[in-house]
C-alpha cells in the first residue's frame, strides 16, 4: 500500500514545478485519502468515524484540499509521540511554574510576552509547533547507521533517543527566540517608556520574558551537552547565533521592527546562485550583504536567519547523531530550509489572500509581498517611511490595496512554490517510507492553506 | 592586561636564580599610596622579609585597577600561609620543571624588601595579557553585522577586574603542574574555558542589565542605556551561542556537559532571586543556593573543567570545583557587603543597589535577628517608601556586615586549605593569594 502512494507521490513530484503541478496534487488527493483512511482503519478503529465523516465531505466539495491537522496527526502517530514538546517536563518545572504564576499579573497588559503566550499554546494551523516533530520525521525517514547500539533506539517509533531529545532542543530554542523577541524596548527615548501607567507592567513582562528565555536557553544547552556530539552542540549553537544575528538585519523602528531598506540603496547585479551558510566552518555568518536589495534573496536571508537557520542545522544534526552520511546530512539541511522558507512565503501571503485587510490585522514590512511590490513601485516606500519611529503609525489598508494591486502576491505563491518543489525533491534522497510520505503529506497540506 | 606595570617585581629567591626567575610583587607601604620597595635578588634574595610591626600599617595596594584593604586577616595569611620557608621548597620543586616567565619586570627602585607576595595577574601575564582582544575577535568574527559586534563586546574593554579567567587560568596552572603535565595546547585549551567564564559573566550581565533597568556599570553607561533592549537581549543570546561554539569546539564531551551546568544553575539563581521565603533558616539557605548558582556554580565549574581536560582524577576535580564554589560564595558574600559600604565612585555603580531592587541579601537577613521589624520589610521586598532607607540604617547598627565578612572568610579559608591540597607552585599560591584579594577588595 505505501508503495502505491509512493508511486503516485512519485509522479506527482516529477509535475511539481510545472504550472499544472498544483492541479495533479489535487486530483491525487483523494486516493491518498483513501489511502491514509484505510491506514487509520486498521490501526484505529475508533478514530474511523469522525475522519470519515471529514473527508468524505471534502471529496465531495471540489476542488479537494490536503488537510493540515490530519497531515500532522498521521505524522505524530508515525513517530510515536501525540503531541508537541509543548507539554513535555519542562513545562513542569519549578521555574516554568513560577512563571506561569507571574504571567496572571501581566493579563490584560499590553506586554506582547502575552501574545506571545497565546500563540504557542494557540494550536491552529497558523502556527507551526511542529518543528520537533519535522525533525523526527526527517530521523526516521534517514534511519540510522547499523553501528548505533540498541539501547539508544527508540524501537517503536523508529528514531533514536538522542534524535528526539535534539528535536525538543529544537522546539526549546524557537520558543526561547519568540520569548525574548517580545521583549519591550523601554529606553528613555522611545514611546514605550515614557508613559508610567505601563511602565511596570512593561518592565516586569520584560523580566519575566528574558528569564524564561534565558530558562530555555539554559536547558537547550544542558540537553545538547547530554548528547556527547560536540559537532551536534557547534552547529545547533550557531542556529541561536543566527537568530540573534537575524534581529539586526536591516533598518528597525523603536520596537526594533525590522524595514525595508529604501529602493535604490544597493546597486548590485542579482546573484545567479543562493547564498547560504559556508558548510565548513558554522562560525561564519550568513553573507548578507551580498545579496540587500535584490527581494527574493534578501527574503531568503533574513528568513533562513529567521527560522530556516535552526530548522535545517536541526534536521543536519539529527542525522548527524545517527551517523549517516555527510551528503544525506546536507540533504537533510536542505529539506529544512526549504521547508522552513515555504512555510514563511505561506505565512507572508496569508494577510494577502482576502480583498480587505481583516481589522487589528498587520504584517511584517519584509514580507515578500512588500518587498517585491517595492521592487515593482519604488514609490510605495513613502508610505513605509512613516514607519519609521514606529510601524504603528503606517496605514498598513493603503499598502495592503497598493500590493493587492500588483503583481507581488503571485510572486509569493511562486515563491513558495519554488520553495516546496526543492523541499519535495530533496526528499527523494530519503528511501521511500512512511516518515517521508507523511513529511510529503505535511508539505502539501501547507500548499494549500 | 598591558596595564600590570604598577609594581611587579623581579626576586630571586635563591641561588637558583640564574635559571629561575621568580616574579612576584612586593608591597609594603606606609599609609597609602607610598611607592613599593623592593630590592633586587641578587645573591641576597633569600632574605625575604615578612613583615615585621604590621598592625600599625594601613596597607593599601593598587592591584591592576583594584584597591585592597590589607587588615587583619591577610596578615594572619601571610603568617600561615607564605612562610619564607616555602619559597625554597618552591624553587627546589621547579628544578625539575624549568619555568620561564616570560614577562620579566627588570625596574628596580631602591629600599628594604619588606614583603613577597605573589601578584596572580603578573604571573598569568601570557594568558590574560590579549585576553580581551581574544574575546573581541573571537565575537567579531561570528557576525557580519556591526551594531551586534558592538553590543556584544561592549563590557569586553579590559576595564573589568577579570577575577573569572584569572582563577580559571590558575587553576588550569596549578593542576597541571600538580599533574606534572604542561603542554602549549593543554593550557591553551584550558584558556578557553576562561574565555568561556568571561563570556557567560558578561551574557548574564548584559541581560541583567535589561532586567534591571541600571543606568551605570563599571562606571559607564550601562548597555541598555545605550541600545534598543530587544536588541541588547539578542545580544546576550549571541555571547552564549558563541561562547558554546567555542567549548563544542574542544571536542570534550565531558567539558561540555560540566560547562553547560553554569548555564542552568545561572538562570534558576535568577529565578530564585524573583522569590523569598517566609521563615528565617529558609531565607538564609535560599539565600545561600541563590549566591551558589548565581555566582559560585559559575567558578566552580569552570574551574572543574580545567581539570577535566588535563584529565585529572576526580579528587583533583573536586579541589578544583569546591574551592571555585569557596571563593565565589565568598566574592558574592563581600559583593553584598559592599554594596552597604562602598561609595557609588568606589563601585561604579550606585549603593544599596540591591535594596532598591527589593534583594534581601546576607547583611540584611543577619540584622534581622537583632531587628526583627526588618521581616515585614524583607517580605515587601522593601517597597514602601522609607523601607530601603530604614534597613540601610539598620544594617549598619547591627552586626550585620561584620558577621557577613566573617562568613566570606570561613569561605576564603576553606578555599586556601583546598588549594593547599594541590602540589606547591607560584599558581597554587597565587590561588591562595586570590582568596585574600577576595576578601579584601574595596570595590
Amino acid at each position: 500500500m505505501y508503495r502505491a502512494s509512493g508511486r503516485i507521490m512519485q509522479q506527482l513530484r516529477h509535475r511539481m514545478p510545472a504550472p499544472e503541478g498544483r492541479l495533479a496534487v489535487s486530483l491525487a488527493a483523494p486516493a491518498l485519502k483513501t489511502f491514509t483512511l484505510r491506514q487509520q482503519q486498521r490501526h484505529e478503529q475508533v478514530r474511523w468515524t469522525a475522519t470519515s465523516t471529514v473527508s468524505s465531505k471534502q471529496v465531495t466539495t471540489p476542488p479537494p484540499r490536503h488537510d493540515w491537522n490530519r497531515a500532522v496527526s498521521e505524522a505524530e502517530r508515525i513517530v510515536g509521540y501525540p503531541t508537541s514538546f509543548l507539554s513535555l517536563r519542562w513545562l513542569l518545572s519549578d521555574e516554568i511554574a513560577n512563571v506561569a504564576l507571574h504571567l496572571r499579573k501581566l493579563v490584560g497588559s499590553a506586554h506582547p510576552l502575552m501574545k506571545t503566550a497565546k500563540h504557542l499554546l494557540y494550536n491552529g494551523k497558523n502556527t507551526m509547533q511542529a518543528w520537533g516533530l519535522i525533525v523526527l520525521l526527517v530521523s526516521k525517514a534517514a534511519g540510522h547507521a547499523p553501528s548505533v547500539p540498541d539501547v539508544e533506539q527508540d524501537k517503536s517509533a523508529g528514531v533514536l533517543h538522542s534524535q528526539r531529545a535534539l528535536a525538543e532542543v529544537t522546539e526549546m530554542i524557537r520558543i526561547s527566540h519568540l520569548v525574548h523577541n517580545s521583549v519591550v524596548n523601554l529606553q528613555s527615548s522611545t514611546e514605550a517608556g515614557q508613559d508610567a501607567a505601563t511602565y511596570d507592567d512593561m518592565s516586569f513582562g520584560n523580566k519575566i520574558g528574558l528569564l524564561t528565555g534565558d530558562y530555555l536557553l539554559g536547558h537547550s544547552s544542558a540537553e545538547l551537552a547530554n548528547l556527547r556530539n560536540q559537532e551536534v552542540v557547534e552547529l545547533i549553537s550557531s542556529a541561536v547565533r543566527d537568530f540573534s544575528e537575524s534581529e539586526f538585519i536591516g533598518e528597525r523602528d523603536e520596537q526594533n521592527n525590522p524595514l525595508p531598506y529604501k529602493p535604490g540603496t544597493f546597486q548590485r547585479p542579482s546573484l545567479s546562485v543562493a547564498v547560504d551558510f559556508n558548510e565548513h566552518d558554522v562560525m561564519t555568518p550568513m553573507p548578507i550583504a551580498q545579496v540587500l536589495g535584490n527581494p527574493e534573496q534578501e527574503w531568503e536571508c533574513r528568513n533562513i536567519l529567521n527560522a530556516g537557520s535552526l530548522l535545517g542545522k536541526s534536521c543536519q544534526a539529527s542525522l548527524k547523531l545517527a551517523g549517516q552520511s555527510e551528503e544525506l546530512q546536507r540533504h537533510a539541511y536542505r529539506f529544512g530550509k526549504h521547508l522552513a522558507l515555504a512555510w514563511q512565503a505561506c505565512l507572508d501571503a496569508e494577510p494577502f489572500q482576502c480583498p480587505t485587510l481583516p481589522l487589528d490585522t498587520t504584517f511584517s514590512l519584509v514580507s515578500a509581498p512588500v518587498l517585491f511590490h517595492l521592487e515593482h513601485d519604488p514609490s510605495l516606500y513613502a508610505q513605509l517611511e512613516q514607519g519609521k519611529q514606529s510601524v504603528d503609525n503606517i496605514d498598513y489598508d493603503k499598502i495592503h490595496k497598493a500590493v493587492l494591486a500588483g503583481p507581488a502576491l503571485a510572486k509569493t505563491k511562486e515563491l513558495q512554490r519554488k520553495h516546496t518543489a526543492a523541499a519535495l525533491a530533496v526528499l527523494q534522497h530519503f528511501p521511500a517510507t512512511d516518515a517521508r510520505q507523511a513529511l510529503e503529506n505535511i508539505i502539501l497540506a501547507m500548499q494549500d492553506l | 592586561m598591558a596595564c600590570m606595570s604598577t609594581s611587579g617585581r623581579v626576586v630571586c629567591g635563591s641561588r637558583r636564580q640564574q635559571t629561575h626567575k621568580f616574579l612576584c610583587q612586593l608591597f609594603g607601604r606606609q599609609s597609602g599610596y607610598a611607592a613599593a620597595v623592593s630590592s633586587s635578588g641578587s645573591g641576597s634574595g633569600s632574605q625575604l622579609l615578612p613583615i615585621a610591626n604590621t598592625q600599625q600599617y594601613q596597607l593599601v595596594r593598587r592591584f591592576h585597577g583594584l584597591s585592597f584593604n590589607l587588615g587583619k586577616d591577610y596578615l594572619d595569611l601571610l603568617q600561615n600561609a607564605h612562610s619564607c620557608s616555602q619559597n625554597l621548597k618552591y624553587s627546589q620543586c621547579s628544578k625539575t620543571n624549568l619555568r620561564q616567565h616570560s614577562s620579566v619586570h627588570t625596574q628596580q627602585p631602591a629600599g628594604p624588601v619588606r614583603e613577597i607576595q605573589i601578584d596572580p595577574y603578573i604571573i598569568l601575564d601570557d594568558e590574560l595579557k590579549y585576553f580581551y582582544d581574544d574575546v573581541r575577535d573571537l565575537l567579531q568574527s561570528g557576525t557580519s553585522q556591526p551594531e551586534l559586534d558592538t553590543i556584544a563586546s561592549y563590557y569586553f574593554d579590559g576595564q573589568g577586574k577579570a577575577l573569572r579567567p584569572m582563577v580559571t587560568m590558575l587553576m588550569a596552572k596549578a593542576i597541571n603542574y600538580h599533574l606534572n603535565n604542561e603542554s602549549h595546547q593543554l593550557v591553551h585549551k584550558q584558556r578557553q574555558v576562561a574565555l568561556f567564564s568571561e563570556m557567560v559573566h558578561s551574557a548574564s550581565l548584559v541581560h541583567d542589565d535589561v532586567i534591571d533597568q541600571s543606568d551605570f556599570r563599571r562606571g559607564k553607561p550601562s548597555v541598555n542605556a545605550l541600545w534598543n533592549h530587544k536588541k541588547v537581549t539578542m545580544a546576550g543570546d549571541y555571547i552564549l551561542s558563541i561562547a558554546s561554539i567555542m567549548i563544542a569546539r574542544l571536542r570534550s564531551d565531558d567539558v561540555t556537559i560540566v560547562l553547560s551546568q553554569i548555564l542552568t544553575d545561572l538562570v534558576q539563581g535568577e529565578f530564585m532571586q524573583l522569590g523569598s521565603r517566609e521563615t528565617e533558616n529558609e531565607r538564609f539557605a535560599h539565600y545561600l543556593t541563590k549566591t551558589y548558582r548565581k555566582t559560585a556554580s559559575l567558578i566552580a565549574n569552570a574551574l572543574k573543567a580545567t581539570a577535566v581536560i588535563a584529565q585529572a582524577d576526580d579528587n583533583v576535580a573536586e579541589v578544583a570545583f569546591q574551592y571555585g564554589r569557596n571563593i565565589g560564595l565568598a566574592f558574592q558574600l563581600v559583593d553584598d557587603m559592599l554594596d552597604f559600604v562602598s561609595s557609588t565612585e568606589q563601585m561604579g555603580k550606585p549603593t544599596a543597589a540591591d535594596l532598591k531592587l527589593g534583594l534581601a541579601t546576607a547583611p540584611v537577613l543577619f540584622a534581622c535577628e537583632k531587628y526583627p521589624e526588618l521581616n515585614p520589610m524583607v517580605m515587601r521586598r522593601f517597597s514602601e517608601p522609607g523601607d530601603v532607607e530604614r534597613a540601610f540604617e539598620l544594617v549598619h547598627k547591627s552586626h550585620g556586615l561584620e558577621q557577613t565578612r566573617f562568613l566570606a572568610k570561613k569561605h576564603c579559608n576553606e578555599a586556601i586549605r583546598l588549594a593547599q591540597e594541590l602540589t606547591e607552585s607560584p599558581y597554587q599560591k597565587g590561588l591562595q593569594v586570590v582568596a585574600d584579594l577576595v576578601i579584601n577588595r574595596l570595590k
